[in-house]
Protein backbone atom coordinates (compact mmCIF):
# COMPACT_ATOMS: atom_id res chain seq x y z
CA UNK A 1 0.00 0.00 0.00
CA UNK A 2 2.70 2.49 0.85
CA UNK A 3 4.40 1.49 -2.30
CA UNK A 4 1.81 1.94 -4.53
CA UNK A 5 1.13 5.82 -2.93
CA UNK A 6 4.72 6.60 -3.43
CA UNK A 7 4.51 5.57 -6.70
CA UNK A 8 1.33 7.50 -7.35
CA UNK A 9 3.16 11.01 -5.96
CA UNK A 10 6.07 10.11 -7.97
CA UNK A 11 4.27 10.09 -10.93
CA UNK A 12 2.22 13.13 -9.84
CA UNK A 13 5.73 15.10 -9.06
CA UNK A 14 6.99 14.39 -12.26
CA UNK A 15 3.90 15.43 -14.00
CA UNK A 16 3.55 18.65 -11.69
CA UNK A 17 6.92 19.47 -12.55
CA UNK A 18 6.56 19.41 -15.68
CA UNK A 19 3.66 21.77 -15.54
CA UNK A 20 6.06 24.29 -13.50
CA UNK A 21 8.69 24.20 -16.14
CA UNK A 22 6.32 25.25 -18.55
CA UNK A 23 4.19 28.09 -16.82
CA UNK A 24 7.60 29.61 -15.14
CA UNK A 25 10.21 28.25 -17.80
CA UNK A 26 8.43 30.43 -20.72
CA UNK A 27 9.42 33.10 -18.53
CA UNK A 28 12.77 32.54 -17.37
CA UNK A 29 13.55 32.17 -20.95
CA UNK A 30 11.88 35.41 -22.07
CA UNK A 31 9.58 33.17 -24.84
CA UNK A 32 7.16 35.39 -26.44
CA UNK A 33 3.39 34.81 -25.19
CA UNK A 34 1.98 34.42 -29.02
CA UNK A 35 4.80 31.95 -29.59
CA UNK A 36 4.36 29.53 -26.66
CA UNK A 37 1.88 31.27 -23.68
CA UNK A 38 2.26 30.14 -20.15
CA UNK A 39 0.59 26.99 -18.93
CA UNK A 40 -2.14 29.36 -16.71
CA UNK A 41 -2.93 31.42 -20.13
CA UNK A 42 -3.61 28.11 -22.11
CA UNK A 43 -5.78 26.50 -18.74
CA UNK A 44 -7.83 30.11 -18.83
CA UNK A 45 -8.17 30.61 -22.10
CA UNK A 46 -9.53 26.82 -22.36
CA UNK A 47 -11.46 28.05 -19.72
CA UNK A 48 -13.28 30.68 -21.45
CA UNK A 49 -13.92 28.84 -24.38
CA UNK A 50 -14.92 25.93 -22.53
CA UNK A 51 -18.26 25.76 -24.62
CA UNK A 52 -16.52 25.78 -28.06
CA UNK A 53 -13.53 22.71 -26.87
CA UNK A 54 -16.53 21.05 -25.78
CA UNK A 55 -18.60 20.95 -28.81
CA UNK A 56 -16.26 21.08 -31.37
CA UNK A 57 -14.33 17.60 -28.77
CA UNK A 58 -17.90 15.71 -29.52
CA UNK A 59 -17.57 16.37 -33.23
CA UNK A 60 -13.93 15.54 -33.62
CA UNK A 61 -15.19 12.46 -31.22
CA UNK A 62 -18.20 11.30 -33.57
CA UNK A 63 -15.74 11.14 -36.52
CA UNK A 64 -12.97 9.67 -34.78
CA UNK A 65 -15.10 7.04 -34.06
CA UNK A 66 -17.50 6.12 -36.92
CA UNK A 67 -14.29 5.97 -38.98
CA UNK A 68 -12.41 4.10 -36.92
CA UNK A 69 -15.16 1.57 -36.27
CA UNK A 70 -15.62 1.94 -40.28
CA UNK A 71 -11.86 0.82 -40.44
CA UNK A 72 -12.18 -2.17 -37.86
CA UNK A 73 -14.89 -3.68 -40.05
CA UNK A 74 -13.42 -3.17 -43.42
CA UNK A 75 -9.93 -3.74 -42.43
CA UNK A 76 -10.89 -6.98 -40.64
CA UNK A 77 -13.15 -8.54 -43.72
CA UNK A 78 -9.88 -7.88 -46.42
CA UNK A 79 -7.70 -9.27 -43.81
CA UNK A 80 -9.63 -11.81 -43.75
CA UNK A 81 -10.44 -12.23 -47.51
CA UNK A 82 -6.88 -12.22 -48.40
CA UNK A 83 -6.34 -14.44 -45.74
CA UNK A 84 -8.58 -17.04 -47.42
CA UNK A 85 -9.22 -16.45 -50.84
CA UNK A 86 -5.68 -16.95 -53.45
CA UNK A 87 -7.18 -14.95 -56.01
CA UNK A 88 -7.74 -12.27 -53.50
CA UNK A 89 -4.18 -12.31 -52.27
CA UNK A 90 -2.94 -12.18 -55.89
CA UNK A 91 -4.90 -9.19 -56.84
CA UNK A 92 -6.19 -7.29 -53.99
CA UNK A 93 -2.99 -7.26 -51.19
CA UNK A 94 -0.54 -6.44 -53.76
CA UNK A 95 -2.82 -2.89 -54.53
CA UNK A 96 -3.24 -2.71 -50.95
CA UNK A 97 0.03 -2.82 -50.56
CA UNK A 98 0.42 -0.14 -53.09
CA UNK A 99 -1.97 2.00 -51.48
CA UNK A 100 -0.45 1.98 -48.01
CA UNK A 101 2.75 3.16 -49.62
CA UNK A 102 0.56 6.64 -50.69
CA UNK A 103 1.14 8.87 -48.35
CA UNK A 104 -2.49 9.45 -46.59
CA UNK A 105 -1.93 13.32 -45.86
CA UNK A 106 -1.82 13.47 -50.00
CA UNK A 107 -5.58 11.99 -50.31
CA UNK A 108 -7.18 14.01 -47.80
CA UNK A 109 -7.83 16.65 -50.00
CA UNK A 110 -9.59 14.44 -52.04
CA UNK A 111 -12.00 13.11 -49.39
CA UNK A 112 -13.28 17.13 -49.26
CA UNK A 113 -13.34 16.87 -52.82
CA UNK A 114 -15.21 13.92 -53.38
CA UNK A 115 -17.58 13.93 -49.49
CA UNK A 116 -17.95 17.76 -48.65
CA UNK A 117 -17.17 19.87 -46.06
CA UNK A 118 -19.16 18.23 -43.45
CA UNK A 119 -18.84 14.72 -41.82
CA UNK A 120 -18.16 12.69 -44.09
CA UNK A 121 -14.99 13.71 -45.84
CA UNK A 122 -13.62 13.25 -42.16
CA UNK A 123 -14.78 9.91 -41.68
CA UNK A 124 -13.64 9.20 -45.32
CA UNK A 125 -9.98 10.54 -44.18
CA UNK A 126 -10.40 8.94 -40.80
CA UNK A 127 -10.87 5.60 -42.38
CA UNK A 128 -8.16 5.81 -44.71
CA UNK A 129 -5.29 6.22 -41.92
CA UNK A 130 -7.00 3.49 -39.90
CA UNK A 131 -7.51 1.25 -42.09
CA UNK A 132 -4.31 -0.38 -43.27
CA UNK A 133 -2.97 -1.41 -40.12
CA UNK A 134 -6.16 -3.23 -39.28
CA UNK A 135 -5.84 -4.90 -42.89
CA UNK A 136 -2.51 -5.73 -42.22
CA UNK A 137 -2.72 -7.04 -38.31
CA UNK A 138 -5.36 -8.95 -39.37
CA UNK A 139 -3.82 -11.04 -42.13
CA UNK A 140 -0.49 -11.55 -40.19
CA UNK A 141 -2.60 -12.50 -37.15
CA UNK A 142 -4.41 -15.43 -39.76
CA UNK A 143 -1.06 -16.59 -40.79
CA UNK A 144 0.82 -16.88 -37.92
CA UNK A 145 -0.85 -20.22 -36.46
CA UNK A 146 1.74 -22.04 -35.30
CA UNK A 147 2.69 -24.72 -37.88
CA UNK A 148 2.31 -27.54 -35.00
CA UNK A 149 -1.54 -26.84 -33.97
CA UNK A 150 -1.95 -26.60 -38.12
CA UNK A 151 -0.99 -29.89 -38.13
CA UNK A 152 -2.73 -30.88 -34.90
CA UNK A 153 -5.97 -29.71 -35.92
CA UNK A 154 -5.85 -31.74 -39.49
CA UNK A 155 -4.80 -34.55 -37.64
CA UNK A 156 -7.80 -34.39 -35.84
CA UNK A 157 -9.85 -33.49 -39.37
CA UNK A 158 -11.14 -30.18 -38.45
CA UNK A 159 -13.71 -29.04 -40.52
CA UNK A 160 -12.35 -25.22 -42.40
CA UNK A 161 -14.63 -23.51 -40.34
CA UNK A 162 -13.95 -25.39 -37.31
CA UNK A 163 -9.99 -24.41 -38.03
CA UNK A 164 -11.39 -20.89 -39.10
CA UNK A 165 -13.09 -19.74 -35.93
CA UNK A 166 -11.38 -22.67 -33.05
CA UNK A 167 -7.93 -22.20 -34.33
CA UNK A 168 -7.17 -19.06 -36.47
CA UNK A 169 -9.52 -16.41 -35.03
CA UNK A 170 -8.04 -17.02 -31.64
CA UNK A 171 -4.81 -17.62 -32.52
CA UNK A 172 -5.21 -13.91 -35.02
CA UNK A 173 -6.24 -11.63 -31.93
CA UNK A 174 -3.13 -10.69 -30.49
CA UNK A 175 -1.83 -9.19 -33.49
CA UNK A 176 -5.59 -8.07 -34.04
CA UNK A 177 -5.38 -6.16 -30.82
CA UNK A 178 -2.20 -4.94 -31.97
CA UNK A 179 -3.15 -3.49 -35.17
CA UNK A 180 -6.35 -1.30 -33.27
CA UNK A 181 -3.30 -0.47 -30.87
CA UNK A 182 -1.63 1.39 -33.90
CA UNK A 183 -4.99 2.48 -35.73
CA UNK A 184 -6.86 4.06 -32.45
CA UNK A 185 -4.07 7.39 -32.84
CA UNK A 186 -4.15 7.07 -36.41
CA UNK A 187 -7.66 7.81 -36.65
CA UNK A 188 -7.41 10.73 -34.33
CA UNK A 189 -4.75 11.87 -36.84
CA UNK A 190 -7.00 11.40 -40.10
CA UNK A 191 -9.72 13.40 -38.67
CA UNK A 192 -7.12 16.60 -37.51
CA UNK A 193 -5.95 16.48 -41.12
CA UNK A 194 -9.17 16.33 -42.14
CA UNK A 195 -10.69 19.07 -40.24
CA UNK A 196 -7.43 21.15 -41.40
CA UNK A 197 -8.21 20.80 -44.85
CA UNK A 198 -12.21 21.89 -45.06
CA UNK A 199 -14.46 22.17 -42.02
CA UNK A 200 -16.84 24.05 -40.31
CA UNK A 201 -16.66 22.48 -37.33
CA UNK A 202 -14.14 19.99 -34.65
CA UNK A 203 -10.91 20.53 -32.70
CA UNK A 204 -8.96 20.53 -36.00
CA UNK A 205 -11.42 23.49 -37.06
CA UNK A 206 -10.96 25.55 -33.82
CA UNK A 207 -6.77 24.88 -34.22
CA UNK A 208 -7.02 26.55 -37.80
CA UNK A 209 -9.34 29.49 -36.30
CA UNK A 210 -7.38 30.09 -33.41
CA UNK A 211 -4.15 30.24 -35.35
CA UNK A 212 -5.56 32.54 -38.09
CA UNK A 213 -6.44 34.73 -34.42
CA UNK A 214 -3.28 34.65 -33.61
CA UNK A 215 -4.94 32.78 -30.46
CA UNK A 216 -2.18 30.96 -29.77
CA UNK A 217 -3.10 30.20 -26.08
CA UNK A 218 -6.47 28.68 -27.32
CA UNK A 219 -4.77 26.88 -30.12
CA UNK A 220 -2.56 25.43 -27.50
CA UNK A 221 -5.92 24.50 -25.70
CA UNK A 222 -7.20 22.65 -28.14
CA UNK A 223 -3.81 20.65 -28.93
CA UNK A 224 -3.98 19.72 -24.96
CA UNK A 225 -7.94 18.52 -25.67
CA UNK A 226 -7.43 16.81 -28.77
CA UNK A 227 -4.27 14.73 -26.76
CA UNK A 228 -6.16 14.26 -24.29
CA UNK A 229 -8.80 12.46 -26.24
CA UNK A 230 -6.57 10.82 -28.12
CA UNK A 231 -4.57 9.33 -24.93
CA UNK A 232 -8.21 8.50 -23.56
CA UNK A 233 -9.21 6.49 -26.72
CA UNK A 234 -5.77 4.60 -26.75
CA UNK A 235 -6.08 3.81 -23.23
CA UNK A 236 -10.05 2.35 -23.63
CA UNK A 237 -8.36 0.08 -26.87
CA UNK A 238 -6.05 -0.71 -24.57
CA UNK A 239 -7.98 -2.13 -22.02
CA UNK A 240 -9.57 -3.55 -24.27
CA UNK A 241 -7.25 -5.22 -25.55
CA UNK A 242 -6.26 -6.93 -22.35
CA UNK A 243 -8.77 -9.44 -22.94
CA UNK A 244 -6.52 -11.18 -25.17
CA UNK A 245 -3.94 -12.26 -23.02
CA UNK A 246 -2.16 -15.53 -24.65
CA UNK A 247 0.27 -13.26 -26.89
CA UNK A 248 3.29 -16.01 -27.33
CA UNK A 249 2.21 -18.85 -24.95
CA UNK A 250 2.55 -22.13 -26.79
CA UNK A 251 3.25 -25.35 -26.06
CA UNK B 1 -8.93 -58.76 -18.28
CA UNK B 2 -5.11 -57.63 -17.07
CA UNK B 3 -4.35 -61.69 -18.00
CA UNK B 4 -5.33 -61.19 -21.19
CA UNK B 5 -1.91 -62.29 -23.76
CA UNK B 6 -1.01 -60.66 -26.46
CA UNK B 7 -1.85 -62.53 -29.33
CA UNK B 8 1.69 -64.28 -30.72
CA UNK B 9 2.94 -64.02 -33.98
CA UNK B 10 2.21 -66.70 -35.01
CA UNK B 11 0.55 -68.63 -38.63
CA UNK B 12 -2.32 -66.91 -37.99
CA UNK B 13 -3.40 -64.51 -41.02
CA UNK B 14 -4.37 -62.20 -39.26
CA UNK B 15 -5.18 -58.71 -41.20
CA UNK B 16 -2.45 -55.94 -40.07
CA UNK B 17 -3.81 -52.58 -38.78
CA UNK B 18 -0.84 -50.78 -40.21
CA UNK B 19 0.94 -52.00 -43.52
CA UNK B 20 3.68 -50.04 -45.52
CA UNK B 21 5.43 -51.22 -47.98
CA UNK B 22 8.64 -49.78 -50.42
CA UNK B 23 7.91 -46.29 -49.03
CA UNK B 24 9.63 -43.51 -50.49
CA UNK B 25 9.45 -39.93 -49.55
CA UNK B 26 11.59 -36.98 -50.75
CA UNK B 27 11.49 -33.34 -49.67
CA UNK B 28 12.20 -31.45 -52.68
CA UNK B 29 14.37 -28.10 -52.41
CA UNK B 30 17.97 -27.09 -53.56
CA UNK B 31 19.54 -30.42 -51.92
CA UNK B 32 17.03 -32.94 -52.46
CA UNK B 33 16.72 -35.09 -49.13
CA UNK B 34 15.88 -38.71 -48.96
CA UNK B 35 13.62 -38.41 -45.69
CA UNK B 36 12.94 -42.42 -46.32
CA UNK B 37 13.48 -44.99 -48.86
CA UNK B 38 11.89 -48.42 -49.19
CA UNK B 39 10.13 -48.84 -45.97
CA UNK B 40 8.09 -51.64 -45.09
CA UNK B 41 6.04 -51.78 -41.69
CA UNK B 42 3.74 -54.30 -40.89
CA UNK B 43 1.30 -53.89 -37.56
CA UNK B 44 -1.29 -56.18 -36.01
CA UNK B 45 -3.84 -55.18 -34.38
CA UNK B 46 -3.34 -54.30 -30.59
CA UNK B 47 0.31 -54.60 -30.48
CA UNK B 48 2.64 -52.27 -29.52
CA UNK B 49 5.46 -50.80 -31.84
CA UNK B 50 7.94 -48.31 -31.22
CA UNK B 51 10.30 -46.43 -34.18
CA UNK B 52 13.22 -46.16 -32.38
CA UNK B 53 16.20 -44.08 -33.82
CA UNK B 54 18.52 -40.93 -33.85
CA UNK B 55 17.36 -37.45 -35.17
CA UNK B 56 16.82 -37.02 -38.48
CA UNK B 57 16.18 -40.64 -39.52
CA UNK B 58 12.92 -40.12 -40.71
CA UNK B 59 10.78 -41.75 -38.26
CA UNK B 60 8.31 -38.90 -37.61
CA UNK B 61 7.78 -38.60 -41.77
CA UNK B 62 7.04 -42.36 -41.40
CA UNK B 63 4.88 -41.54 -38.80
CA UNK B 64 3.22 -38.44 -40.15
CA UNK B 65 2.47 -40.81 -43.62
CA UNK B 66 0.86 -43.25 -41.93
CA UNK B 67 -1.31 -40.62 -40.43
CA UNK B 68 -2.11 -39.04 -43.47
CA UNK B 69 -0.66 -35.80 -42.66
CA UNK B 70 2.13 -35.86 -45.44
CA UNK B 71 1.92 -37.19 -49.04
CA UNK B 72 4.58 -40.37 -49.69
CA UNK B 73 5.80 -40.96 -53.53
CA UNK B 74 5.98 -44.23 -53.86
CA UNK B 75 5.35 -47.50 -52.18
CA UNK B 76 1.73 -48.11 -50.00
CA UNK B 77 0.63 -47.81 -47.11
CA UNK B 78 -2.89 -49.16 -45.74
CA UNK B 79 -4.77 -48.71 -42.23
CA UNK B 80 -7.46 -51.20 -42.19
CA UNK B 81 -6.93 -52.49 -45.17
CA UNK B 82 -7.76 -49.07 -47.11
CA UNK B 83 -5.02 -46.80 -48.33
CA UNK B 84 -3.74 -43.72 -46.51
CA UNK B 85 -5.40 -40.56 -48.13
CA UNK B 86 -5.71 -38.40 -45.62
CA UNK B 87 -6.24 -38.18 -41.96
CA UNK B 88 -8.69 -41.42 -40.63
CA UNK B 89 -10.93 -41.38 -37.51
CA UNK B 90 -9.80 -44.52 -36.63
CA UNK B 91 -6.28 -42.55 -35.68
CA UNK B 92 -5.40 -40.44 -32.83
CA UNK B 93 -2.08 -38.59 -32.96
CA UNK B 94 -0.37 -37.52 -29.60
CA UNK B 95 2.40 -35.09 -30.40
CA UNK B 96 5.61 -33.97 -28.74
CA UNK B 97 3.83 -30.63 -28.04
CA UNK B 98 0.60 -30.65 -26.69
CA UNK B 99 -1.19 -28.94 -28.23
CA UNK B 100 -3.18 -27.10 -26.21
CA UNK B 101 -4.69 -24.07 -27.07
CA UNK B 102 -3.87 -21.64 -24.47
CA UNK B 103 -7.04 -19.77 -24.71
CA UNK B 104 -9.23 -23.10 -24.08
CA UNK B 105 -9.45 -24.64 -20.34
CA UNK B 106 -8.18 -27.94 -19.47
CA UNK B 107 -11.41 -29.14 -19.77
CA UNK B 108 -12.58 -27.29 -22.81
CA UNK B 109 -8.57 -28.45 -24.17
CA UNK B 110 -9.38 -32.57 -23.56
CA UNK B 111 -13.23 -32.06 -24.85
CA UNK B 112 -12.12 -30.20 -28.11
CA UNK B 113 -11.06 -33.24 -30.18
CA UNK B 114 -14.03 -35.39 -30.16
CA UNK B 115 -15.55 -31.84 -31.01
CA UNK B 116 -13.65 -31.89 -33.71
CA UNK B 117 -14.55 -35.12 -34.91
CA UNK B 118 -18.32 -34.79 -34.34
CA UNK B 119 -18.55 -36.80 -31.67
CA UNK B 120 -21.89 -36.22 -29.71
CA UNK B 121 -21.80 -34.54 -26.83
CA UNK B 122 -23.77 -37.38 -24.95
CA UNK B 123 -21.34 -40.09 -26.28
CA UNK B 124 -18.06 -38.21 -25.58
CA UNK B 125 -19.08 -36.61 -21.90
CA UNK B 126 -19.09 -39.45 -19.75
CA UNK B 127 -15.48 -40.43 -21.18
CA UNK B 128 -14.04 -37.13 -21.01
CA UNK B 129 -15.41 -37.37 -16.82
CA UNK B 130 -13.47 -40.70 -16.87
CA UNK B 131 -10.40 -39.85 -18.60
CA UNK B 132 -9.69 -36.30 -16.64
CA UNK B 133 -10.15 -38.81 -13.42
CA UNK B 134 -8.04 -41.61 -14.59
CA UNK B 135 -5.34 -39.16 -16.13
CA UNK B 136 -5.16 -37.25 -12.81
CA UNK B 137 -6.31 -34.20 -13.84
CA UNK B 138 -9.19 -33.59 -11.54
CA UNK B 139 -9.42 -30.11 -10.26
CA UNK B 140 -7.59 -29.12 -12.90
CA UNK B 141 -10.31 -28.61 -15.67
CA UNK B 142 -11.16 -25.19 -15.06
CA UNK B 143 -7.43 -23.75 -15.01
CA UNK B 144 -5.50 -22.81 -18.66
CA UNK B 145 -2.84 -25.11 -20.10
CA UNK B 146 -0.28 -22.46 -19.34
CA UNK B 147 -0.85 -22.90 -15.30
CA UNK B 148 -0.26 -26.57 -15.47
CA UNK B 149 3.14 -28.07 -15.82
CA UNK B 150 4.61 -29.65 -18.85
CA UNK B 151 3.85 -33.37 -18.10
CA UNK B 152 0.23 -32.77 -17.02
CA UNK B 153 0.16 -30.47 -20.00
CA UNK B 154 1.19 -33.72 -22.11
CA UNK B 155 -1.85 -35.73 -19.89
CA UNK B 156 -4.46 -33.59 -21.26
CA UNK B 157 -3.14 -34.12 -25.09
CA UNK B 158 -3.13 -37.94 -24.17
CA UNK B 159 -6.54 -37.73 -22.72
CA UNK B 160 -7.97 -35.18 -25.87
CA UNK B 161 -6.92 -38.37 -27.92
CA UNK B 162 -8.32 -40.87 -25.97
CA UNK B 163 -11.54 -39.27 -25.84
CA UNK B 164 -11.70 -40.19 -29.39
CA UNK B 165 -11.31 -43.74 -28.70
CA UNK B 166 -9.18 -44.31 -31.37
CA UNK B 167 -8.51 -47.88 -32.91
CA UNK B 168 -4.87 -46.49 -33.36
CA UNK B 169 -2.40 -44.84 -32.08
CA UNK B 170 0.48 -42.81 -33.06
CA UNK B 171 2.39 -41.35 -30.60
CA UNK B 172 5.51 -38.79 -32.08
CA UNK B 173 7.79 -38.51 -28.62
CA UNK B 174 5.32 -37.70 -27.30
CA UNK B 175 7.32 -37.21 -23.95
CA UNK B 176 10.49 -35.91 -25.78
CA UNK B 177 9.95 -32.74 -24.48
CA UNK B 178 9.69 -33.42 -20.62
CA UNK B 179 12.18 -34.41 -17.54
CA UNK B 180 12.94 -37.93 -16.86
CA UNK B 181 11.40 -38.44 -14.03
CA UNK B 182 7.96 -36.69 -15.27
CA UNK B 183 8.86 -38.97 -18.48
CA UNK B 184 9.34 -42.42 -16.72
CA UNK B 185 5.67 -41.59 -14.63
CA UNK B 186 4.03 -41.17 -17.93
CA UNK B 187 5.98 -44.24 -19.05
CA UNK B 188 4.31 -46.24 -16.67
CA UNK B 189 1.12 -44.69 -16.89
CA UNK B 190 0.47 -44.76 -20.68
CA UNK B 191 1.84 -48.76 -20.14
CA UNK B 192 -1.52 -49.33 -17.84
CA UNK B 193 -3.34 -47.74 -19.90
CA UNK B 194 -2.68 -49.75 -22.90
CA UNK B 195 -2.72 -52.60 -21.08
CA UNK B 196 -6.06 -51.83 -20.09
CA UNK B 197 -7.13 -50.55 -24.02
CA UNK B 198 -5.07 -52.30 -26.10
CA UNK B 199 -4.87 -49.38 -28.88
CA UNK B 200 -2.72 -50.61 -31.69
CA UNK B 201 0.15 -48.03 -31.09
CA UNK B 202 3.26 -47.03 -32.79
CA UNK B 203 5.41 -44.79 -30.87
CA UNK B 204 8.27 -42.98 -32.28
CA UNK B 205 11.01 -42.70 -29.88
CA UNK B 206 14.80 -41.96 -29.20
CA UNK B 207 14.64 -43.33 -25.82
CA UNK B 208 15.91 -47.07 -25.54
CA UNK B 209 14.35 -47.70 -22.10
CA UNK B 210 11.06 -46.59 -23.43
CA UNK B 211 10.74 -48.23 -26.67
CA UNK B 212 11.59 -51.86 -24.51
CA UNK B 213 9.62 -50.46 -21.37
CA UNK B 214 6.66 -50.49 -23.29
CA UNK B 215 6.59 -52.08 -26.64
CA UNK B 216 6.09 -55.43 -28.25
CA UNK B 217 8.45 -54.78 -30.35
CA UNK B 218 11.27 -52.27 -31.52
CA UNK B 219 11.97 -51.14 -35.19
CA UNK B 220 15.26 -49.78 -35.38
CA UNK B 221 15.75 -46.68 -38.35
CA UNK B 222 18.82 -45.24 -39.51
CA UNK B 223 18.90 -42.37 -41.27
CA UNK B 224 19.93 -40.76 -44.52
CA UNK B 225 17.63 -42.23 -46.26
CA UNK B 226 15.51 -43.42 -43.53
CA UNK B 227 14.81 -47.10 -43.61
CA UNK B 228 14.18 -49.91 -40.89
CA UNK B 229 17.77 -51.42 -40.04
CA UNK B 230 16.37 -53.97 -37.60
CA UNK B 231 13.48 -55.44 -35.94
CA UNK B 232 13.67 -56.40 -32.24
CA UNK B 233 10.99 -58.56 -30.45
CA UNK B 234 10.92 -57.69 -26.89
CA UNK B 235 9.28 -60.84 -25.16
CA UNK B 236 8.87 -59.27 -21.87
CA UNK B 237 5.81 -60.96 -20.24
CA UNK B 238 2.73 -59.06 -20.30
CA UNK B 239 1.01 -57.83 -18.18
CA UNK B 240 4.02 -55.67 -17.06
CA UNK B 241 4.67 -54.51 -14.10
CA UNK B 242 6.46 -51.35 -14.09
CA UNK B 243 7.71 -51.99 -9.91
CA UNK B 244 9.43 -55.51 -11.33
CA UNK B 245 10.19 -55.49 -15.01
CA UNK B 246 13.13 -53.68 -15.15
CA UNK B 247 14.64 -56.28 -13.36
CA UNK B 248 13.84 -59.09 -15.79
CA UNK B 249 16.55 -60.45 -17.02
CA UNK B 250 15.89 -60.19 -20.75
CA UNK B 251 15.33 -56.53 -20.06
CA UNK B 252 18.86 -56.06 -19.63
CA UNK B 253 19.64 -57.43 -23.35
CA UNK B 254 16.90 -55.41 -24.92
CA UNK B 255 18.76 -52.72 -23.40
CA UNK B 256 22.35 -53.91 -24.32
CA UNK B 257 21.45 -54.93 -27.83
CA UNK B 258 19.51 -52.01 -28.43
CA UNK B 259 22.27 -49.44 -27.51
CA UNK B 260 24.49 -50.73 -29.51
CA UNK B 261 22.42 -51.11 -32.67
CA UNK B 262 21.63 -47.39 -31.68
CA UNK B 263 25.65 -46.84 -31.80
CA UNK B 264 25.18 -46.01 -27.81
CA UNK B 265 28.31 -48.47 -26.91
Amino acid sequence: MNAMLRRWLETLAFWGLLALLWEFGVGWLGIRRYLLPPLSDVLLAGWNARGALLENTWVTLMEVLVGFAAAVLGGVLLGVLIHLSSFARRTLYPLITALQSMPKIALAPLMIVWFGYGFGSKVAATFLFAFFPIVIATLGGMQNVAINLDEHFRALGASRLDTFWRLQVPAALPAFVDGIKIAMPLAVIGAIVGEFIGAEQGLGHLMTMATANAQTDLMFAAILTITALAVLLYAAVERLAKAVWWRGISF
Amino acid sequence: MLHQVLPKPVAAPIQPAISARAVLKTFAGKHEVKALEAVDLEIRPHEFVSILGPSGCGKSTLLRIVAGLTPYEGGEVLVNQQPVKGPSPDIGVVFQSSNMLPWLTVGQNIALGAKLRKIPEAQAAPKLAELIAMLGLKGFENNHPHQLSGGMRQRAAIGQILALDPQILLMDEPFGALDALTRDKLNVELLRIWQEQRQTVLLVTHSISEAVFLSDRVLVMSGRPGKVVREVTIDLPRPRRPETIKQHPRYAEYMAELSQLMGVY
